[in-house]
């Protein structure tokens, strides 16, 4: 499988602290890949790099075989990168299908002339818009709530519109920042099988995610971050294996 | 029928709403810049201004027709709101305030040492070209405009940098340069308010646009209802024709004036209309008429 | 010549620097741009002059009484116009702010009579110092002096004093202070009373160095103090005391460079240039985006 992004001895500072640290990252076209960690070790802050709202320290980040080291987040996006957020980032004063269209904003091109004339070329795009951000939103199962505002949905169902707001994008690699927080077993297990969905239409995706069992069902490779270091990388099962892993995350867990 | 033909018939009521609905141009710019799109702007005079001097000189100077000497107002008003918008819309919320106020103040000190704009004793001698009509005709192209932008991509892009920068940058919009295109729209319809201002009252002074007046129409925008089209007007309605009504309370006037605004702000933080979405209360009104019966929520 | 540029600077600065201080301390603590506080400075100057002039007192009693006067008048303009608005929309408190400053500018010139400017008696002698060829007049070194020893008292209060530390806390994170057990809400009216004292004294120097008062003398100059504590670095002291004095010496040298025309732009001009290259201020932090 080619490699979609590549990370490349990406380092990344705040003052005095090191938050990620010589990280060397891969994920292969077509992979659900996982980034794994304790709390801290720079895991949204990797995201925040690639999504180019953090310019790296030092290192490389490429896709697609493009170095994006250093792009505008608005940029990066229209390469194909979208992403959710870990403390949801929602438009919560604007309708669940607003919030969707604007998703779509970097597959569009109308500007302030066609907002004034609304000649056929916008009704057309406004169309399309329209639809695919339908289309989005049925994918996560919000079709009923579309004209509802964003703060009125429940928790859950804020997290499946972040989702649906990044396909709306029609992204190519798609990061998905602790998707199934604050999700009871059953929600996790609608989400579980909608991120398969979504990968069956093409789509890559990498996931944080804190939730150890959901992991390593859905994931193909997953990555451990530990204090801003990678410290291991693997299969679900591999990863599972190794000692590192174990006294720096999974240990606690297992007892 | 004919209580309205006598407000439009008496000069004193007419001049009252002309000037109400020149200002309410100026604050749907100032609406698409503060309410839609969230950015302060404590200058916003300053672009009246622009529109009406330059608007005037080209009248008196140029002899050229007057719907394009408003045009071009509108336009060098935007120029100038592009210009001050490429280095501060970096800034944000306050910095971003504060910075338009002292661009506001600038331009108003500029005005006063300008000869050509008759300095501080202002300028006299501009033909009356502004009436009722065109003022109001002009009002219903403004809030078709704002109403087409706001639901189209360009204008939905707005509302997204007003409810969270870094997510709308993160859906793919340039946040840096679309707040100063929203600068630019709402900057031309202050202009074209600023050039209407000068060809009705005929003569022109920097004081009339200090920073009170930025702030006045600030008010008009909060006060209604911020980010709403409905909120703007009434809000620009109440606030015209408050000091008209309250003319007999004398020179107490801006003394009640004041502390309505604080009882505005502390009963209806989010103006007379806040909260209310409209197009909702008509909705559920509608389907009420129609034996529905369904009353919608939290609006 | 230069340095007698300077010291007129260095004064006009000082007590830009005094309201300054006002504007700084409440924008750090509750982010509210209080554009009343140039009408507390108005009403400052005013106390001070009806004290000189019917009550015949001397000057450190006036500065005294008007102190005495602001400081309530702050903490009941933050209590009643502001407080209700703590978690309202950010223009909220800055519109009601605007109408504080209306109501007092109409209430003053009702009380008054007339908006006129008035003058202010001479309670300080015309004596010149000459220090080579720089001349200190007796008003500046009143200036400079009563300015500096209240700036030294602010920064003894806010260093060493517990109501000080309370003060930084608050100023640094709002919501984990008021967790820790302090009363945010003694803290904020402590920061009212601190502004309003060190701009009631601004105002009484400043009627006594200009010699006029009016009930609208506190817009254009508590712009520009505002426009120092930028400058200087919102939230920060140390920066509204910079911010002050540089927006002094430059407005002086502005006006002895042939552009007293331009007089009012000149603190809006510096404003806009060290924003460009220094968005937080000369001594701000800078902003960290949180994602």
């Amino acid at each position: 499988m080619p490699v979609l992004l590549e990370l490349d001895h990406m380092t990344i500072r705040f003052g005095g602290l090191i938050a990620v640290s010589e990280l060397n990252m891969q994920v292969e076209e077509g992979k659900i890949g996982s980034l794994i960690g304790p709390n801290g070790a720079g895991k949204s802050t990797v995201f925040n790099v690639i999504t180019g709202i953090y310019t790296p320290t030092r290192g490389k980040v490429t896709f697609k075989g493009q170095n994006i080291t250093g792009l505008k987040p608005y940029a990066i996006t229209s390469l194909g990168i979208a992403r959710t957020f870990q403390n949801i980032r929602l438009f919560k004063n604007l309708s669940v299908l607003d919030n969707v269209k604007i998703g779509r904003h970097c597959r569009a091109g109308g500007g302030i002339f066609g907002a004034l004339t609304r000649h056929p070329g916008i009704k057309r795009e406004e169309k399309t818009i329209a639809e695919k951000s339908l289309s989005a939103l049925d994918l996560v199962g919000l079709t009923a709530k579309k004209n509802e505002q964003a703060r009125n949905l429940s928790y859950g169902e804020q997290r499946r519109l972040e989702i649906a707001r990044a396909l709306a994008a029609e992204p190519v690699l798609l990061l998905l920042d602790e998707p199934a927080a604050g999700m009871n077993p059953q929600e996790k297990q609608t989400l579980m099988q909608m991120i398969l969905n979504i990968r069956q239409t093409g789509v890559t995706i990498l996931l944080v995610e804190h939730d150890m069992k959901f992991v390593m069902n859905i994931s193909d490779c997953v990555d451990v971050l530990d204090y801003g270091c990678k410290i291991a990388s693997g299969t679900p099962s591999e990863v599972q294996k190794d000692p590192a892993v174990i006294t720096a995350y999974l240990g606690k867990e297992v007892g | 029928m004919e209580g309205v033909l006598s407000i439009l018939t008496n000069p004193y009521y007419n001049q009252v709403l002309t000037m109400m609905g020149i200002f309410l141009i100026a604050a749907l710019g100032l609406h698409l810049i503060t309410g839609v799109t969230g950015q302060f702007s404590f200058g916003h005079a300053a672009f009246l201004s622009i529109g009406a001097y330059s608007s005037a000189l080209m009248t008196i100077y140029l002899h050229t027709p007057f719907f394009l000497n408003m045009l071009v107002g509108g336009l060098l008003a935007a120029l100038f709101g592009i210009l001050l918008g490429i280095p501060s819309m970096r800034l944000t919320g306050d910095y971003l305030g504060i910075t338009t106020l002292g661009f506001g103040e600038i331009v108003r000190i500029v005005f006063i040492n300008t000869k050509i704009t008759g300095g501080a004793m202002g300028l006299g001698g501009i033909p009356k070209e502004t009436n009722i009509a065109i003022v109001y005709i002009l009002v219903v192209l403004t809030v078709f405009s704002l109403y087409r932008i706001q639901n189209s991509r360009f204008g939905r892009a707005l509302a997204a940098i007003r409810e969270d920068e870094i997510a709308a940058e993160t859906m793919g919009i340039n946040v840096y340069w679309y707040k100063i295109k929203a600068f630019a729209v709402g900057t031309f319809f202050a202009g074209v308010s600023g050039a209407l201002f000068a060809h009705m009252m005929q003569y022109l002074n920097p004081s009339d646009f200090g920073f009170s007046r930025s702030f006045d129409i600030l008010n008009f925008v909060v006060l209604g209802g911020l980010g709403s089209i409905p909120g703007t007007i009434l809000g620009t309605a109440v606030l015209s024709l408050a000091p008209e009504f309250l003319r007999f309370v004398k020179e107490y006037r801006m003394l009640i004036y004041g502390a309505l605004m604080i009882l505005m702000m502390i009963f209806r933080p989010y103006g007379l209309l806040g909260n209310v979405d409209l197009v909702r209360v008509f909705r559920s009104l509608r389907s009420r008429g129609a034996g529905k019966g369904t009353v919608s929520g939290d609006s | 010549m230069f340095f007698q540029q300077l010291v007129n600077g260095v004064t006009l600065g000082a007590t830009y620097a005094l309201i300054a201080l006002g504007y700084t301390m409440v924008y750090g603590i509750i982010q509210l741009i209080n554009f009343a506080h140039g009408e507390v400075y108005m009403i400052g100057a005013f106390v001070g002059l009806i004290m000189v002039a019917v009550y015949k007192v001397n000057f450190f009693i006036a500065l005294l009484a008007a102190m005495a006067v602001c400081i309530p008048l702050a903490v009941l303009i933050e209590r009643v116009a502001y407080r209700p608005l703590r978690n309202s929309t950010r223009l909220a408190p800055l519109i009601s702010a605007l109408g504080v400053s209306i109501f007092l500018q109409t209430l003053v010139t009702l009380i008054k009579g007339d908006p006129n400017p008035l003058g202010f008696p001479h309670v300080i002698q015309d004596t010149v110092y000459a220090l080579g060829p720089v001349k200190f007049s007796l008003i500046q070194v009143v200036i400079l002096i009563v300015a500096s020893l209240l700036m030294v008292f602010l920064e003894i209060t806010v260093k060493y004093t517990k109501i000080g530390k309370a003060m930084r806390a608050t100023s640094e994170d709002y919501e984990t202070a008021n967790l820790m057990g302090i009363n945010v809400n003694h803290v904020v009216s402590f920061t009212f009373a601190a502004g309003a004292a060190l701009a009631a004294a601004g105002g009484v120097l400043v009627g006594m160095y200009f010699n006029s008062i009016n009930p609208f003398m506190g817009v254009t100059v508590g712009l520009k103090s505002f426009c120092a504590a930028v400058v200087g670095g919102i939230g920060s002291i140390p920066g509204a005391m910079l911010g002050g004095l540089l927006l002094g010496i430059a407005e002086v040298f502005g006006v002895a460079a042939g552009f007293d025309t331009y007089k009012e732009a000149i603190s809006f001009g510096l404003l806009i240039i060290i924003l460009l290259f220094r968005p937080t201020g000369l001594l701000g932090h800078p902003i960290q985006r949180k994602v």
